[in-house]
């Protein structure tokens, strides 16, 4: 079963670009598309079924014996947790988000075909880091997730993507040389890569294992955009096509980085003290710079990257805060903001198309015109803020009742200001774009259509109904 | 279903304000027809249902909060009284405001008013009564508002002040419904000590604000200028003092347990005969028919608070008493105030003069009630005070002398009042003053006996040939014009008054009537079968109260020997040595607690806009600028050298080994 979300990918890979070239584009974006969505109604129909267990297995390691000599280094086994259906359900959902906006924002067949088989090849890396088992399959998944996501930053050709593109390049070469020194470091030590040695290096493992530790979780830090590893976002999510921006913020960058340390956090179970602490306080940094690097920001991706910067640091704070309910936060919060993140920059996208461009300066009056784009984005962004009732509004509030259970309250009081400044630049946004006097010189803008209406308004229900709905769903998680 | 008709005095008049709200027009009369109507039928109702003992209990929301009615012999007396009341000031208003401003809204308010004053007096629930009680503030403050246009800021203290009292009284039911565990007024019994004599006290401040007692006072003189005159007879004088001396009854004797011995009764006591004096005193120096009147209406609560908070049965019996019989005789008095400002387009005493003789009618009524709140025998007036002077002579000689005391100076003031409006040389008031009548748009149309003033006059004349009776009364008035002077009031405005003054004589003489009929059923077996009608029980006693009384004439002759005049009868009291300083300070209106309090409001309003200053610098400048300094760094630290960006990560990658390893 968990071998499917990996293999599928690859054979619908080879599959699109095997069929008649003029077949192959309409071809894989379909196939790209059901994929998504059977990958979501698949995830979510397991994470239902097995609710009730998942949250106290997920909070441990996965076992497992380790094998001995090469396949205890190199064994590739995969394992469905709580924590692999909530990434391959997010996947699922800004995937079928965010195709139909790619879809009409790429007007070219080529491109739409290099689009689609990139896509594939960044869900089969998603999806593998989502239920690898060890250290080194996770790295190879990251390095999958990461070389698709180069080139699918820098195929618009302009400057900026170029730009983009190779900072992510550069700076990921580090984190990959980051995350290849803290295996080697663990292999010396502990002997074997299972997520176990994370936690006996931790422990037991001396300076030796802790830098290793460490190391590897820098390379991940670095992936995933923190503060202040963080340098490559903006410029990337500026550049990249905005759909591109969309899958990024909503799930590449997350799978890459975030869920890495996810890993790792998960490994050290209730151990690792000084790393844990290192971790809440990089997560309440990146908290709180990308909330007032957002505040100065004159564009809306890269105001919305700044964003993402900030977000991630309530997952990582909630997780490595230890307890269930930090869990449970960081999971929701995971899933939340890639719903919101990617519908909001669809919603870029649809401006864009209606203005020709993403500055904040050069739009306004657009709520007349595109009330629907309009209306959606507030719902986002308002949920990102943590507003009652929406889904931010929960997982925040978990994350930092856990943090001032788990004795963090300074921490805890900053990421409820910091979530004042993300309330503050998001009005921002909105009454410069949406509600502030139009200029009568330029054309009235439209609805961009369907195809970005539709996906705004189903991750929007998605985010309400997650919201409304959230005192049962997480009832049903903490028996 | 059982006890359902005791809905009727409640939503009768609700529904039938609401009409009048609805339907009315600026300047209509129609409802006024059907305010009079409806007070009629109230009053009917009322008098038929007075033997009904009922009660009627619906659920409400919760249990704890219950739609609870109950008739006791208490409340379908005071459910009359109220009745009768409202059906005189209604039918004095359906001619006395005729034309004026806003006349349709006060007749919404003096129907709305007499739904609420009903639901007061039938309520069995505390949370209920305080539903009702509240609705009074609102309807105060709107008839204050229907006076004329500087009635605003008057409107604005009365609201405060007894706000500020139904706040008190809000959070003494709140707790004394706690104490009890119910809020069912008729299983409440609380002893008067720890939380339960807090409760008490501020439902003390509720009771005795809502009278008008000192120091929550302050607005009725200013309302008696301000609020058109049918209101103060009503509200002020009459219907506010029954329902706050009716709370005062029902918390004293029902409520809570206290005792003779309990020092909330010495309280009450003390700010009884406060109240007698110090209102008097201001009453004694007042220069305006009305506002004269308006003190006593203060000074005469201090009896029935003393005369209840001595928890004699003698002192309630006459408290009791007193209350009925000063809502007659005031809102009488009120009602010859209202007579003598429509007839002579002033009450300064200082122009008015020798009325007696072209009001002769009034000015005999006024006599009746005058001395009816002087204490004179044998009118209702003397009775019920001598019941209280018996009561405080118990319980100790200071506050029979403050009584006493209060009484003397009440009756130099109406000694006064009588002799400066009534008597003396004729000074015709304004209608005939060589200056035009104030301009105050409020009191255009305000008197059918017009003078000279033509624009008066034709404002009038629809009005007058739409209403025989109207025109027929002011006829002579109209077409004598300029020298005609002042004439007798109409009978509209003389059979109410008429009526309050038959009652003061009435209650007097037969005061067995009320007494037996009304009030000692209240109090049931507390009595221990005594009955209190009757001469009074002690002839010294009432000797002395006769005594004082020639000695309030002898000083009166005096004064008028002293300054020549009638309005200056007391001068020789308010200039005394000692007094003088006092005088001037309270007359200036520096002693005031409301003006008081707007000091310190202002004060404290400025305080807190210091304080409100700082906050919002620190959100204008230093939020602002840090955020801009701490957004401008980081900003800038995204420089766009690759160079740099890989320095900041080792640096970051050294500085996590460091914190993790050590």
């Amino acid at each position: 079963m968990a071998y499917a979300f990996v293999i599928l990918p690859f054979f619908a890979l080879i599959l699109a670009n095997l069929l008649p070239r003029r077949a192959r584009a309409p071809v894989a974006f379909g196939l790209t598309f059901a994929l998504f969505l059977a990958q979501a109604a698949a995830a979510l129909v397991l994470l239902v079924s097995r609710a009730g267990g998942l949250a106290e297995a997920g909070a441990v390691a996965p076992s497992g014996s380790p094998g001995a000599g090469l396949e205890a280094l190199l064994g590739f086994h995969l394992r469905l947790d709580l924590w692999s259906l909530v990434a391959i359900l997010s996947a699922g959902v800004v995937g079928v988000g965010v195709l139909p906006v790619a879809w009409s924002t790429m007007r070219d067949e080529g491109r739409r075909l290099t689009f689609a088989s990139l896509l594939l090849i960044n869900l089969m890396g998603i999806d593998g880091v989502a239920l690898v088992t060890d250290l080194f399959s996770l790295y190879v998944f990251i390095e999958i997730v990461s070389i698709s996501t180069y080139v699918l930053i820098a195929m618009g050709g302009e400057a900026q993507a170029i730009e983009g593109g190779f900072k992510y390049l550069v700076l990921s070469g580090v984190a990959t040389v980051l995350l290849l020194a803290g295996i080697a470091l663990l292999t010396l030590t502990e002997g074997d890569l299972s997520f176990a040695s994370l936690a006996r290096a931790a422990g037991t493992g001396g300076g030796l294992g802790r830098l290793g530790v460490i190391l590897f979780a820098a390379g991940l830090l670095t992936k995933g955009g923190f503060v202040p590893f963080h340098w490559w976002v903006p410029d990337a999510y500026t550049g990249a096509p905005t759909a591109v921006s969309a899958l990024m913020a909503g799930i590449a960058t997350k799978a890459s980085g975030t869920f890495g340390i996810v890993r790792v956090v998960l490994a050290l179970s209730q151990g690792g003290g000084a790393i844990r602490e290192a971790l809440i306080g990089v997560g309440i940094l990146s908290i709180v710079v990308g909330a007032f690097a957002g505040l100065a920001q004159r564009d809306a991706k890269r105001m919305l990257a700044y964003s993402s910067v900030s977000q991630v640091g309530y997952i990582v704070a909630g997780l490595a805060a230890g307890n269930l309910l930090g869990l449970l936060g960081a999971a929701l919060h995971f899933f939340s903001h890639a719903v919101c993140t990617s519908q909001l920059f669809g919603n870029v996208a649809s401006l864009e198309r209606a203005t020709g461009s993403s500055g904040l300066d050069r739009s306004g009056g657009l709520g007349k015109g595109m009330p629907i784009t309009a209306g959606t984005s507030v719902l986002a962004s308002l949920s990102i803020a943590g507003l009652p009732p929406l889904s931010g509004f929960w997982s925040k509030l978990l994350v930092v009742i856990a943090l001032w259970q788990t004795g963090h309250q300074g921490y805890a009081v900053t990421a409820v200001v910091a979530s004042l400044l993300t309330l503050a630049y998001f009005i921002g946004w909105h009454r410069r774009t949406f509600w502030a006097n139009a200029d009568p010189a330029v054309r009235p803008a439209v609805e961009g259509g369907a195809a970005f209406l539709l996906p705004a308004i189903a991750l929007s229900v998605v985010n309400v109904g997650i919201g409304l709905g959230s005192p049962f769903i997480i009832g049903l998680f903490v028996r | 279903m059982n006890g359902v008709e005791l809905f009727l005095p409640i939503f009768v008049p609700l529904g039938a304000s609401f009409f009048c709200f609805i339907f009315s027009r600026e300047g209509s009369r129609g409802s006024g027809i059907v305010a009079l109507a409806v007070s009629a039928v109230n009053l009917a109702v009322t008098v038929i249902g007075f033997p009904l003992r009922e009660s009627i209990d619906l659920r409400w929301f919760e249990p704890g909060f219950a739609f609870a009615l109950t008739a006791t012999s208490f409340s379908a007396f005071l459910l009359v009284a109220v009745a009768g009341f409202g059906f005189l000031v209604i039918l004095y208003s359906t001619l006395f405001l005729k034309g004026r401003r806003a006349a349709h809204r006060f007749f919404f308010y003096a129907l709305f008013t007499l739904g609420l004053a009903n639901g007061v007096l039938l309520a069995d629930d505390l949370v209920l009564l305080l539903i009702f009680w509240e609705g009074l503030l609102l309807t105060t403050f709107g008839m204050i508002v229907t006076g004329r246009a500087a009635a605003f800021p008057t409107a604005i203290k009365s609201f405060v002040i007894v706000a500020l009292t139904d706040l008190c009284l809000m959070a003494g039911i709140i707790l004394a419904g706690t104490e009890a565990h119910t809020f069912r007024i008729s299983a409440i019994h609380l002893p008067a000590t720890g939380p339960a004599a807090v409760a008490f006290v501020l439902l003390l401040v509720g009771a005795l604000g809502k009278a008008g007692s000192m120091p929550f006072h302050s607005w009725i003189p200013d309302a008696a200028v301000d609020a058109p005159l049918p209101f103060m007879a009503f509200l002020p004088a009459s219907l506010e003092k029954l329902l706050g001396i009716y709370l005062l009854a029902r918390i004293t004797l029902d409520l809570f347990a206290v005792g003779v011995g309990s020092w909330l009764s010495t309280l009450m006591m003390i700010v009884g005969a406060a109240t007698i004096l110090l209102a008097v005193m201001m009453a004694l120096a007042q220069k305006s028919y009305k506002r004269l009147l308006a003190y006593h209406a203060i000074s005469q609560v201090g009896y029935m608070v003393l005369g209840i908070g001595t928890a004699l049965p003698v002192g309630i019996v006459g408290g009791l008493f007193h209350m009925i019989n000063h809502a007659i005789y005031k809102s009488g008095l009120f009602l010859t105030a209202g007579s003598v400002e429509r007839q002579a387009g002033t009450t300064e005493l200082g122009e008015l003069g020798g009325l007696s003789r072209k009001m002769p009618i009034t000015f005999a009524l006024f006599v009746v009630v005058a001395a009816s709140i002087s204490g004179v025998p044998p009118l209702n007036g003397f009775f019920s005070k001598e019941l209280v002077y018996e009561a405080a002579l118990d319980r100790g000689w200071p506050f029979y002398a403050a009584a006493l005391l209060g009484s003397l100076l009440t009756a130099a003031s109406f000694l006064k009042l009588g002799h400066a409006v009534y008597l003396g040389p004729e000074r015709p008031g304004r209608r005939l003053a060589s200056d035009p009548p104030e301009a105050d748009p409020a009191f255009v149309g305000g008197g059918g006996g017009a003078g000279g003033d033509a624009r008066i006059r034709d404002a009038d004349a629809p009005d007058r040939a739409a209403d025989p009776a109207g025109a027929a009364a002011c006829a002579p008035g109209a077409s004598s014009g300029e020298a005609a002077g002042v004439r007798e009031a109409p009978w509209q405005i003389l059979v109410p008054i008429a009526v309050l003054a038959a009652a003061c004589l009435l209650f007097g003489l037969a005061n067995a009537l009320p007494l037996r009929g009304l009030i000692e059923p209240i109090l049931g077996h507390r009595l221990g079968g005594q009955s209190f009608a009757g001469l009074p029980r002690s002839l010294p006693l009432a000797l002395a109260t006769i005594g004082v009384l020639c000695v309030a004439v002898a000083s009166h002759l005096y004064g008028v020997r002293r300054s020549g005049s009638g309005l200056g009868a007391a001068d020789h009291l308010i200039h005394a040595p000692l007094l003088g300083r006092l005088y001037a300070v309270a007359l200036s209106g520096r002693l005031d607690p409301y003006a008081i309090g707007r000091v310190a409001v202002r004060f404290l309003a400025r305080l807190l806009r210091g304080v409100d200053r700082g906050v919002d610098w620190v959100y204008e400048r230093l939020i602002v600028g840090a955020k801009s300094i701490v957004s401008g760094l980081i900003s800038r630290a995204q420089s766009g050298s690759y160079q740099l960006y890989l320095v900041w990560m080792v640096v970051a990658a050294i500085l996590l080994v460091l914190v993790v390893v050590r």
